[in-house]
């Protein structure tokens, strides 16, 4: 259990430490309100973190979701504003979500073409196309579409709870159902799962298109925090995805790691930033930190993977 | 005679003749449909345009052909563009010293990605998307996200905005540095190696090349380009911010898959790659002589970075499927003969 889970605990472990560390010199953090703020801030992340770990484990990787995340947020804002009930909104952005993710799929799948590439194409496609429509106009949404209608607390305990929904569903699928196993044995070994019976390319196009899907949830779960649409959300938000994923442990080489460890590696990363705050670092100094936590994951798994290699060889 | 035959098939289906005839047909639409575009002021404008994104494809060229990527140029750009600025504003430094500095600097940062591929065989995907927010972010955090360097002197700002022997003096640079990667990579055996290892990294280890060693020497070369490349930059805007370069490496990338080379490694040219450069910078300007939106660009590039990447898969799929037909035709005829 402590040797297989090493991983993961060591993540939850570096978590409970800055944890500590925060209730011995910023007590203040624990504060509840602020608390709950920061979580509901985290909750459409940790969807796009949960798609983003499966699309990892599939060996692939999808940086377009931020640019995704953007354009589904901007058409469930206008789809509110014209007066659509939240019902169709919400699975309005979640097929448009899906339809760009397939795009994606397709090219990645289909063709073949390494999913880097594709999906450094389509980031700058959406995100550009985008800003040609909107020309960096916010969307101003109706009464009633914030927190869905309901008191502000409520609502952020409504999202919190649909995204832990999300993770432990996810989680239990990715462990114990047939269509998770395959996400795992196609990240391994495409060509031994395509002896085995199953169908790569059509389990990384399912990936993909579940990718965008996730996203257009994650976009309308943020759409509903504020009175209006940013069309420029969702900037970056590829890289906090990753940077979840890698540090909870998930191997970049595919096939390996699970969802818990990507909650404990979003927590963690969500509290770097008030953390600063209360040690007084600025916050220009966010991107920096989040690239070097990913180099830091990275070279953590690849001393260990070479340790390994090392003992049996 | 059927020989020659065959190799004007050959020339005529290559990647760079093809790509000239898309960059002909792009000068002639944009000349038809835009004011002042055919001028000699406007094509001089095009390579001036044309410089850095030019240098980030050129180093870009032999990371790809060992099948790696980098995609920390553009923000490495950026930072070497605000400590170069900072370097001798701030400490004092004369130009030429500030911009030696910035020269280590940049090939320092891309021996970081190179320690770190090769050392620890980490992917070079994760490790220079980590790079590309490590280094825009040391930018936004040195300069707080607004400080701008400005006032450079004027003896300074000719490398980027004036002309010398008749052409934009930063052209110069640039030739030297295409030069010297051709040479790199179709005159030595460093070029040689470069493929090998992208064609087949164990076949290249078991042949005895210093992998690793090769590995290092693309990612160094790229992290001092991408440090040249900001130093120019900065020289013809008379300005450095933190957001310089943010997607040119982009456009970088689609400059050498447009040039044909392949993005698993192992094919690809230098002559291709500055042929793919010319086809986006083009595109770019005349799409702003047609008066188009500044975003459509953008656009079009994406799109034509997949239909490239298209292209080259579906040729290969041809070319597979005509050496398959070839071999069953000669598997068939010599029962006949024998």
């Amino acid at each position: 259990m402590l040797k297989r889970h090493f991983r993961e605990l060591s993540v939850a472990a570096a978590l409970a430490l800055v944890l500590l560390a925060l209730a011995v010199f910023a007590p203040s953090f624990y504060q509840p309100q602020p608390l709950l703020s920061l979580l509901t801030r985290e909750a459409p992340t940790l969807v796009v973190a949960c798609g983003m770990a499966l699309v990892i484990v599939a060996r692939q990787i999808d940086i377009s979701v931020g640019s995704q995340f953007a354009v589904c947020s901007v058409c469930a804002g206008l789809l509110a504003s014209a007066k659509l009930p939240l019902a169709l909104t919400l699975p309005g952005s979640v097929a448009l979500g899906a339809l760009m993710g397939a795009v994606n799929g397709a090219l990645v799948a289909g063709l073949r073409l390494p999913s880097i590439v594709v999906t450094l194409a389509t980031m700058v496609t959406w995100r550009e196309a985008l800003r040609w429509q909107q020309q960096g106009a916010f969307v101003n949404l109706p009464d009633g579409v914030q927190w869905f209608g309901f008191s502000q607390l409520a609502g952020q305990w409504m999202l919190i709870a649909v995204a832990l929904v999300m993770l432990v569903a996810l989680a239990l699928v990715t462990k114990h159902f047939a269509a998770g196993r395959f996400i795992y044995a196609v990240g391994s070994d495409a060509e031994a799962a395509r002896l085995a019976g199953l169908r790569p390319q059509l389990t990384t196009f399912g990936v993909f298109v579940f990718m965008g899907a996730l996203t257009g949830l994650a976009a309308m779960m943020n759409v509903v925090q504020a009175p209006q649409v940013d069309p420029k959300s969702g900037t970056g938000l590829e890289l906090k995805a990753i940077a979840a994923v890698v540090v909870g442990g998930v191997a970049i080489s595919g096939g390996r790691g699970n969802l818990w460890g990507v909650f404990a590696g979003l927590l963690l990363l969500a509290c770097i930033a008030p953390a600063l705050t209360h040690l007084h670092v600025e916050a220009y100094w966010e991107k920096a930190i989040q690239g070097a936590i990913i180099l830091l994951a990275v070279v953590a798994d690849g001393v260990r993977s070479r340790k390994e290699k090392g003992s049996h060889g | 005679m059927n020989t020659d035959k065959h190799r004007w098939k050959v020339l005529l289906a290559r990647h760079e003749t093809i790509l000239l005839f898309v960059l002909a047909l792009e000068w002639f639409y944009f000349n038809s449909v835009g004011r002042n575009f055919g001028s000699l002021d406007n094509s001089y404008d095009i390579l001036r345009h044309s410089v850095e994104i030019g240098l980030l494809a050129l180093a870009m060229t032999p990371i790809i052909l060992t099948g790696g990527i980098d995609l920390s140029v553009g923000s490495l750009l950026g930072l070497c563009a605000i400590l170069f600025g900072k370097l001798w504003r701030d400490a004092g430094l004369p130009i030429p010293v500030a911009a030696a500095f910035t020269l280590g600097i940049g090939a320092l940062a891309g021996g970081l990605n190179a320690s770190l591929i090769t050392w620890l065989r980490l992917p070079p995907l994760i490790v220079t998307l980590g790079t590309y927010s490590l280094f825009r972010g040391l930018a936004e955090a040195i300069t707080r996200g607004v400080d701008t360097f400005t006032n450079f002197p004027t003896s300074f700002l000719q490398l980027g905005q004036e002309s010398a022997l008749g052409v934009p003096t930063q052209v110069w640079l640039f030739i030297i540095v295409a030069i010297v990667i051709w040479l790199l990579v179709h005159r030595t055996t460093f070029g040689r190696s470069f493929r090998a290892i992208g064609f087949a990294p164990e076949g290249a280890r078991y042949a005895g090349l210093p992998i690793e060693r090769r590995l290092a020497m693309a990612y160094v070369l790229a992290g001092f380009v991408a440090a040249l490349a900001a130093i120019i930059y900065t020289a013809r805007l008379g300005q450095a911010k933190a957001d310089a370069g943010t997607g040119y490496e982009l456009f970088a990338i689609t400059a050498v898959v447009l040039g044909g080379t392949s993005i698993f490694g192992g094919v690809g040219s230098v002559r291709g790659t500055l042929l793919g450069v010319a086809a986006i910078a083009v595109l770019n300007n005349g799409l702003v002589h047609a008066r188009q939106p500044r975003e459509v660009a953008g656009i079009l590039t994406g799109v034509l970075l997949l239909l490239a990447l298209s292209a080259s898969i579906f040729s290969n799929w041809l070319a597979n499927r005509r050496a398959f037909r070839q071999a069953a035709a000669t598997n068939s005829e010599q029962p006949n003969s024998a």
